[in-house]
C-alpha cells in the first residue's frame, strides 16, 4: 500500500487523465483524476481522512491508470481513499449488500421467482429506492433457478486432473455466471470442449473487487485469501485459469495484489495464470482457433470494450478474434466507460451521473443501429441492455456462433430486459 | 505474429502505426500511457528545412532519414489526417505565424483550420478574447505579449452558457459541452455584443473534440466573422483533436493498440542476438510476450522516458536497454538557463541511414530494430522549430524501412 502511495510523486500534472476521464467530462462537481489522486494524496494524512470528499465521484473506472505515462496508479489512489473514508464514516447497508453478490445469490437463488418479482415490481424498487438507496431505474439482472456449479458436478475439481493429449484449463465462472447467467457459463464449456480442452471448476468465491470497490477491504481480503488457496493447485500446475468476467480477472490478476496489499508468491502465481478467456484463445494458445474455419455470422455487432478490460493492459482480444469472423460488421465503441462501473450506477446519489457517464454509448447505439450490443462485462451487459433495449452479449455467443454451437435465432430470440 | 510493433503513442508513434497499417502490414502499437499530443498545440513545425537543409548539423535526424524523405512524408500526413477528418492549412516552405496563450509568436508550417484562421499580419488588427470562468487562459497576457511584438490587437472577455460550475472549467468541459449541443445561436447572441466591431477574434481552443469543424463553421456564420483558437495549457484540444483522430485512423486500418503496460525488448538468445523477438509488456498481471517481426522505437526522448540516465552517468534507451553516449560529467548536461537551451536537449540515439539504432563502432544493434521520433539524439527541436517534423520524416523513413 504504501507502494501505491508513494508513486504519487512520479505525477507531473500533465491533466492526461483529466482529459480522458469519463466522470469528469460529464460532472463539474468531480475535480478529476489528477485532482483527486495524486495531488491529493500528498496532503492526506495516513490515519486522517481527508475533508474533501470528491473522490467519491470516482467511478473506479481506471481510465486514469491507464493514460498515465508516467506509471501513477491514479485509479490505486482513488480506491484506497475512498476506502479510508467508508471506514471513518462507515459502510451503508445499501452498501454492504450490493458489494456481496455471492451472499445475495446464494439468499435469493432458491426464490428465485420471488426475488425476481420483486426486483421487477415497481413499488419494490421504489422502497429500495427510498430506503435503501439502490436506484429504481438501475436494470437490475435476474437471479436463475439453478446455479452454474450445481449444473456442473462432474467438472468441480480440488485440482487439475490431467488426461494424456487433452490440454487442461481452469474456469473461474464468478458471481454472476453462478447466480445469473449460468447459460453463458455453460456455452463457455462448449466452446472450450469443442477447441478441444478439458476444464475444470475449482473451488471459488466472489472475487472480492465489489467489496473493494466499496471500501470493505477486510472482507474483500477474506475472499481474496480463499481464492488464491484455491485456485493454487492449478496455477502452480501450469494450468491456465480462465474468466469470462473481466473484472473478476482483473481482481486476480492485479488487485488482490496492487490494492489489498496479498503480497505472496503464491499470489504472484495466480496472477501470471489468470487469463481473460479472449486473451488466451488470441495470445497464449492461439492455434486452435487459428486451425478453426468460422460459419459466417451475417451480424451488425457494436463492441465495447468495457472499461476494466481495458485495465488489463491487452488491448481489446476478443474484438481481434471476432475480426476474423466472416460476414461480422463491427463497430467500435467510441466510449471509455459504459457509465455503471460494477455497482457505481446502481446508487440512487450516483445514478444520473453514471447515465450521463454512458450517454455516448448510448446514443452510438441508437445511432448505429447494431443487432446486438457485444461487451465482456455482465454490469456493462445489464446497464447498456437496459438503457437501450438493444440486447448485449457476451462475446464468447459470437464465437459460438461461428462455431455451429448455437444458432442465430437462440441468441437474438432473447428478449431485451428493458 | 505481428510484422511490427510500434512502442510509443505519440506524434512519431501514432504517424509509424497508421504509416505502416495504411501499407498493408499487421501492426500492434503498445504504449505505457497516452502520448504527449495533449499537452501540445497540435500543429506541425519543420524547421527550415525547405529553404536551408545545410543548416542541419551531422547526425541529424533529418540528415540520417534523408532530406528527400521530407516530401513524401508530408504528403503521406497530409493523406492521412484528410482521411481522419482533419483539414490542415499550410505549406512546408512558408511557416505561419500563430499567436500562444502567453503571448509569444508560434511558427509552424502546418496547423488545423482553427488555428491556422490565426495567422498574423503587420496590418490587420484583431481582438482576443477569453472565457469567463475558464482560468487557463488569459486575453490579457496574450494581448500584451503581441503588442510588445508589434501587432495590433485588442482583448475583451465572453460568456459561456453553462449555468454556475461547481469548479473551475477545463478545456475539455466547454470542448465537451459544445459538442453536446453546440446551440451555436445562443452562443452568438452572447457574444455578438462584445464582438461587434472587429473582423477576427481569437479564443481559447475549446470548439469542440468530436465536432470542432462544425461548431467553427457554425459560430462563424452566425457571428459573421473570422474566429481562431489559440492552444491552452493543457489539456490542449488541438493536441488532442490529432490524437484522437491519428487513434481512430490507426484501429480503423485494422492496428491494435495495447494501452497501458511498459515494454522490455526480447532477444532471441539463438540467433547470436541479430534479431529482437518482439517485447514483453509488463500488464498488471505480471509479463506478457509480444512477438514482433520488427519493432518501431517511439518513445521519445527524456521527458517521454525514451531515454534514462542514472547518477552515475549513465544514459540507456528504455526498451531494449541500448547505451546513449553523454559527457560522464553530469554538469556538462545542463544549459545555463531553466527554458534552455541545454546539451541534453541533443542526446539520444544515434540510427543509421535505414534508421536503425547503433552503437559507437557504426553497427545496428539488432537488423529488425529501429527508432524515430524523440528518441533521436542530434537535434535541438525547440531552436529549431523541427520536433513534429522530425516526428514525421523519421517515422515515415523508420517504417519504410523496417517493412522493406
Amino acid at each position: 500500500m504504501k507502494a501505491v502511495s508513494s508513486l504519487a510523486d512520479l505525477c507531473v500534472k500533465c491533466n492526461i487523465c483529466t482529459a480522458a476521464c469519463p466522470v469528469a467530462v460529464v460532472s463539474d462537481e468531480f475535480l478529476g483524476p489528477k485532482a483527486v489522486g495524486p495531488q491529493a494524496e500528498r496532503f492526506r494524512h495516513p490515519q486522517w481522512a481527508a475533508t474533501d470528499p470528491s473522490v467519491t465521484l470516482c467511478s473506479g473506472c481506471g481510465v486514469c491508470s491507464r493514460v498515465c505515462p508516467h506509471g501513477v496508479p491514479v485509479a490505486e489512489l482513488n480506491i484506497q481513499a475512498k476506502a479510508q473514508l467508508a471506514s471513518q464514516r462507515g459502510v451503508p447497508l445499501r452498501d454492504r449488500l450490493v458489494a456481496r453478490p455471492a451472499m445475495l445469490g446464494a439468499l435469493a437463488q432458491p426464490l428465485a421467482p420471488l426475488a425476481n418479482a420483486a426486483l421487477r415490481a415497481r413499488p419494490a424498487r421504489a422502497l429500495a429506492h427510498v430506503f435503501l438507496g439502490l436506484s429504481r431505474s438501475a436494470p437490475m439482472p435476474q437471479f436463475s433457478a439453478r446455479t452454474f456449479r450445481s449444473l456442473q458436478p462432474a467438472r468441480r475439481s480440488e485440482s487439475p486432473k490431467p488426461v494424456e493429449g487433452r490440454p487442461q484449463l481452469a474456469y473461474f465462472h464468478g458471481c454472476s455466471v453462478n447466480y445469473y447467467e449460468p447459460a453463458l457459463g455453460r456455452l463457455t464449456l462448449r466452446v472450450l470442449d469443442r477447441l478441444g480442452y478439458d476444464v475444470w471448476l475449482p473451488p471459488q468465491g466472489c472475487c472480492g473487487l465489489p467489496l473493494q470497490s466499496n471500501g470493505q477491504f477486510a472482507a474483500a481480503r477474506r475472499y481474496a485469501r480463499t481464492n488464491v488457496r484455491t485456485l493454487a493447485p492449478f496455477a502452480a500446475a501450469g494450468v491456465p485459469i480462465l474468466g469470462t468476467s473481466t473484472s473478476c480477472t482483473l481482481a486476480l490478476k492485479h488487485d488482490y495484489r496492487a490494492i489489498l496489499g496479498l503480497e505472496t508468491e503464491q499470489a504472484d502465481l495466480l496472477a501470471g495464470a489468470v487469463y481473460d478467456i479472449f486473451e488466451f484463445l488470441r495470445d497464449a494458445d492461439p492455434s486452435p482457433l487459428e486451425a478453426t474455419t468460422f460459419h459466417p455470422v451475417p451480424l451488425h455487432l457494436l463492441y465495447h470494450a468495457p472499461c476494466q478490460l481495458n485495465a488489463h493492459g491487452i488491448g481489446q482480444p476478443a474484438y481481434d478474434v471476432l475480426r476474423r469472423i466472416p460476414g461480422l460488421s463491427l463497430t467500435l465503441s467510441e466510449s471509455e466507460c459504459c457509465g455503471v462501473a460494477g455497482t457505481y450506477g446502481l446508487k440512487r446519489e450516483r445514478y444520473s451521473l453514471a447515465y450521463a457517464v454512458g450517454g455516448r454509448l448510448f446514443d452510438q447505439v441508437s445511432q448505429v443501429q447494431p443487432d446486438l450490443v457485444v461487451t465482456d462485462s455482465e454490469t456493462c451487459r445489464w446497464w447498456v441492455e437496459g438503457h437501450t433495449g438493444v440486447r448485449a452479449c457476451h462475446p464468447i455467443e459470437i464465437l459460438a456462433l461461428a462455431l455451429g454451437l448455437q444458432d442465430e435465432n437462440g441468441l437474438l430470440g432473447k428478449k431485451a430486459a428493458a | 505474429m505481428n510484422d511490427l510493433v510500434v512502442v510509443g503513442a505519440g506524434l512519431a508513434g501514432l504517424l509509424a502505426a497508421n504509416f505502416a497499417a495504411r501499407r498493408g502490414a499487421s501492426v500492434t502499437l503498445v504504449a505505457q500511457g497516452r502520448g504527449g499530443l495533449a499537452l501540445s498545440h497540435g500543429c506541425l513545425g519543420l524547421g527550415s528545412v525547405a529553404h536551408n537543409p545545410g543548416a542541419f548539423p551531422e547526425r541529424h535526424p533529418y540528415r540520417l532519414a534523408g532530406f528527400d524523405k521530407v516530401h513524401p512524408a508530408v504528403a503521406g500526413f497530409q493523406q492521412l489526417s484528410q482521411a481522419a477528418g482533419l483539414e490542415f492549412l499550410g505549406d512546408p516552405e512558408t511557416p505561419l505565424q500563430l499567436p500562444t496563450a502567453s503571448g509569444a509568436v508560434l511558427s509552424v508550417h502546418f496547423a488545423p483550420r482553427s488555428l491556422a484562421q490565426g495567422s498574423l499580419s503587420a496590418s490587420e488588427k484583431i481582438c482576443i478574447a477569453g472565457i469567463e470562468g475558464f482560468r487557463d487562459f488569459d486575453s490579457g497576457l496574450v494581448v500584451r505579449g503581441l503588442r510588445r511584438r508589434g501587432y495590433r490587437v485588442d482583448a475583451t472577455g465572453l460568456s459561456f452558457p453553462s449555468g454556475r460550475p461547481g469548479r473551475d472549467l477545463y478545456s475539455t468541459d466547454i470542448a465537451s459541452a459544445l459538442d453536446q449541443d453546440w446551440q451555436s445561436r445562443e452562443i452568438a447572441r452572447l457574444w455578438a455584443p462584445r464582438l461587434n466591431k472587429v473582423d477576427r477574434v481569437g479564443i481559447p481552443a475549446v470548439l469542440g473534440l468530436a465536432h470542432s469543424v462544425d461548431i467553427l463553421t457554425s459560430l462563424q456564420s452566425e457571428l459573421g466573422l473570422k474566429l481562431f483558437e489559440i492552444p491552452t495549457l493543457p489539456p490542449s484540444l488541438p493536441g488532442l483533436r490529432l490524437e484522437r483522430a491519428l487513434r481512430r485512423a490507426a484501429l480503423a486500418a485494422g492496428c491494435r493498440v495495447l494501452e497501458g503496460p511498459m515494454a522490455t525488448g526480447r532477444l532471441d538468445g539463438t540467433s547470436g542476438g541479430v534479431r529482437a523477438l518482439g517485447l514483453s509488456t509488463w500488464t498488471p498481471a505480471g509479463p506478457r510476450v509480444v512477438d514482433a517481426g520488427a519493432v518501431v522505437l517511439a518513445t521519445g526522448g527524456a521527458l517521454n522516458g525514451g531515454w534514462r540516465a542514472t547518477r552515475s552517468g549513465r544514459i540507456h534507451e528504455s526498451v531494449f536497454d541500448f547505451p546513449i553516449s553523454a559527457p560522464e560529467d553530469r554538469e556538462a548536461w545542463i544549459g545555463e538557463r531553466l527554458i534552455g537551451p541545454h546539451p541534453y536537449d541533443r542526446f539520444g540515439l544515434t540510427v543509421n541511414s535505414r534508421m536503425q539504432p547503433c552503437g559507437s563502432d557504426g553497427q545496428p544493434f539488432f537488423a529488425n530494430v529501429f527508432a524515430c521520433g524523440g528518441l533521436l539524439g542530434g537535434a535541438d527541436r525547440r531552436t529549431e522549430g523541427s520536433r513534429e517534423g522530425i516526428d514525421l520524416v523519421t517515422a515515415y523513413a523508420a517504417v519504410e524501412a523496417a517493412l522493406s
